[in-house]
């Protein structure tokens, strides 16, 4: 095999180039978007989607035509109307959750942890890479991800509601106003937990196990509290709870889940703690040669 | 005109352990190979991590470039580092790796294509370079190490152990490869626990020991003051008596030690030793069957040295 010296392009100046955050978020999503695993949740994902739109337009036409009067009466007692159904956009009864949950653990428990496993943070602080930038561009693929699943679930729902029936269609016009910022408090949840989880573990598979061990723990144990000292204040601890209180507070249910106070100090703790875990897990003086 | 590297009393604590004592050396600036040369354990990771700005020294000053290395862009973009071992997640194709290291270098469209290209070519990796990391040899592993280290044009190249692993020929390829790369103006620092690799490479030595600087020189003055380290050859013989009168003749014996088939000799200075040992076996002076060195290691030598500068 022949070895001859190179003739390389001079060497880039600081300010080129696209900043380290980026390329680190892309190339993770490239990675994502080769694993099966992505295929597997992307496939369950727009079957969910249908059948919320599915859903949405036998509402309309239970709505609208006479003919299903009798169905109507029925579906109205069966499905409420207003800030409870906009609240479900999100959720879905929980089921969406959970599976974004699921799909969070599975490519994001990996998101850090891959990196310890082989050893990659040293070399890539090796070159012109902050662990801020690092931090950041974990963190972004890591809220990036459930947002742009959540995204349609909110858009095109609420942009067919608009296109088949205007203001009067089943979902305000103003829901995006709720919805989206739930979304993104969702994901930036899910993002937090995912990214200290991962910065905990050793390989992917044991980052799969801390993001799941984190929200069913926590959810155990928020529940265990809840029951022994009759206060529904204590599931706040747990980021699944937060994750359904959201949109039910800023959709203005009635009966949301979880209160604002607690919910906004359970957000916060959260978040403030698995950015701090996963900040000084990736310092440089963790990155070992 | 700045040294490329230049440390002051530099030292690094692991909390209570110390990976490097206080230590003062200094690469003169332009092209070059200077070989860091320690037993497992040295301290030349450690070194090498405050060089790439992993870590901040936690005494003294470290200076590449005329500047702290430690999280400054400006010293880093101007550093290619090789670590030790295979730094690639599984299911992953060279070049894609390669390009988010380019990426994370500042190289963009075209000029991050032309820098593949010529890096991936520089290691002999054109064709090779698109494979899965898991279909690689290790050689080929590391040759991918050094194509990323090369990417970015570093003016100061690290190493550290690159010929583990690698066979005698792919051995040989990256010496002639480092070899261009300091005559085309690199500096190159290579870090082995094998000095016969190093000496191969470069005439300059830093030799660590248990997180210090022992020596510093060339070849020539780190072998003159390895010569002084007593080697012990265990020679088997016919008649063991016969070993020790030969051997008592002789300057270089230290020490003599009788065994059942036949001695074990001390020497100083094997390099000039074992020529005769050659002559007198050849000759027939010597009834040879066997000849062991029991502790011609770095690590005893390390030993030694750590001994007599104690």
């Amino acid at each position: 095999m022949p070895i001859y010296a190179p003739s390389l392009p001079p060497r880039p100046a600081l300010d080129e180039g696209l900043p380290p955050a980026l390329v680190i978020a892309r190339f993770d999503i490239r990675r994502v978007l080769k694993q099966r695993v992505g295929r597997f949740f992307g496939f369950m994902f727009v079957g969910s989607l249908l059948v919320q739109l599915a859903t949405l337009y036998i509402r309309h036409l239970l709505k609208t035509q006479a003919a299903f009067g009798g169905v109507r009466d029925f579906a109205n007692q069966v499905f409420t109307q207003g800030p409870e159904f906009h609240a479900g956009i999100l959720t879905m009864g929980g089921w969406l959750t959970t599976l974004l949950w699921f799909q969070v653990a599975l490519v994001g428990g990996g998101l850090v942890a891959r990196d310890s496993l082989y050893r990659i943070r040293p070399l890539m602080y090796a070159h012109p890479v902050r662990p801020l930038d690092y931090l950041l561009g974990k963190g972004l693929f890591a809220a990036g991800l459930p947002f742009v699943i959540l995204l349609p679930f909110v858009v095109l729902p609420w942009g067919m509601s608009m296109l088949i029936a205007g203001n009067n269609g089943p979902i305000s016009p103003w829901a995006p106003l709720y919805l989206l910022p739930s979304a993104l408090i969702i994901s930036l949840l899910m993002g937090a937990v995912t990214l200290g989880a991962s910065s905990l573990a050793s390989s992917p598979r044991a980052g799969f196990g801390w993001v799941l061990g984190i929200s069913l723990g926590t959810s155990a144990l928020g529940g265990l509290l809840m029951g022994l000292l009759h206060e529904s204040a204590w599931m706040a601890i747990s980021p699944q709870a937060l994750v359904r209180a959201w949109p039910a507070l800023l959709c203005r249910v009635s009966e949301p889940p979880l209160d604002w106070i607690p919910t906004l100090i359970g957000t916060a703790f959260h978040l403030v703690l698995w950015t701090y875990l996963a900040a000084r897990r990736t310092r440089p003086s963790e990155a070992v040669l | 005109m700045t040294a490329t590297v230049s440390l002051e009393r530099a030292s690094l604590r692991y909390g209570d352990i110390l990976g490097l004592s206080p230590t003062t050396f200094e690469l003169p600036a332009g092209g070059g190979i200077t070989g860091l040369l320690g037993p497992n354990g040295a301290g030349k990771s450690t070194l090498i991590q405050l060089l790439s700005g992993l870590l901040p020294p936690s005494g003294g000053d470290v200076k590449v470039f005329g500047e702290a290395p430690f999280r400054n862009p400006a010293v880093l973009a101007r550093i290619g580092l090789v670590p030790e071992g295979d730094r690639f997640p599984v299911g992953l194709r060279g070049h894609a790796w390669l390009r988010m290291m380019g990426e994370l270098s500042g190289l963009t469209g075209a000029r991050l294509d032309q820098a593949m290209a010529s890096a991936l070519a520089a290691v002999g990796m054109e064709v090779n370079g698109k494979k899965l990391f898991s279909e690689m040899s290790k050689g080929m592993r590391q040759r991918m190490r050094l194509s990323q280290a090369l990417l970015h044009d570093p003016d100061l190249l690290i190493l550290d152990e690159p010929f583990n692993g690698m066979d005698p020929e792919s051995r040989l390829q990256l010496m002639d490869l480092l070899r261009q790369q300091a005559a085309s103006g690199r500096r190159i620092l290579v870090s082995s626990h094998i000095l016969g690799e190093v000496a191969q490479l470069t005439d300059r030595i830093l030799l660590l020991f248990r997180g210090r600087l022992l020596a510093e020189g060339s070849v020539a003055e780190i072998r003159e003051l390895l010569d002084r380290h007593p080697v012990e050859l265990r020679i088997g013989a016919e008649s063991a008596q016969a070993v020790a009168r030969w051997a008592v003749e002789h300057d270089e014996l230290v020490a003599l030690r009788m065994e059942e088939a036949g001695a074990v000799l001390a020497v100083r200075n094997p390099r000039s030793f074992l020529p005769k040992l050659q002559a007198a076996v050849l000759s027939g002076e010597l009834p040879l069957r066997s000849l062991d060195p029991i502790d011609l290691n770095l690590d005893a030598v390390f030993q030694f040295l750590t001994k007599d500068h104690a």
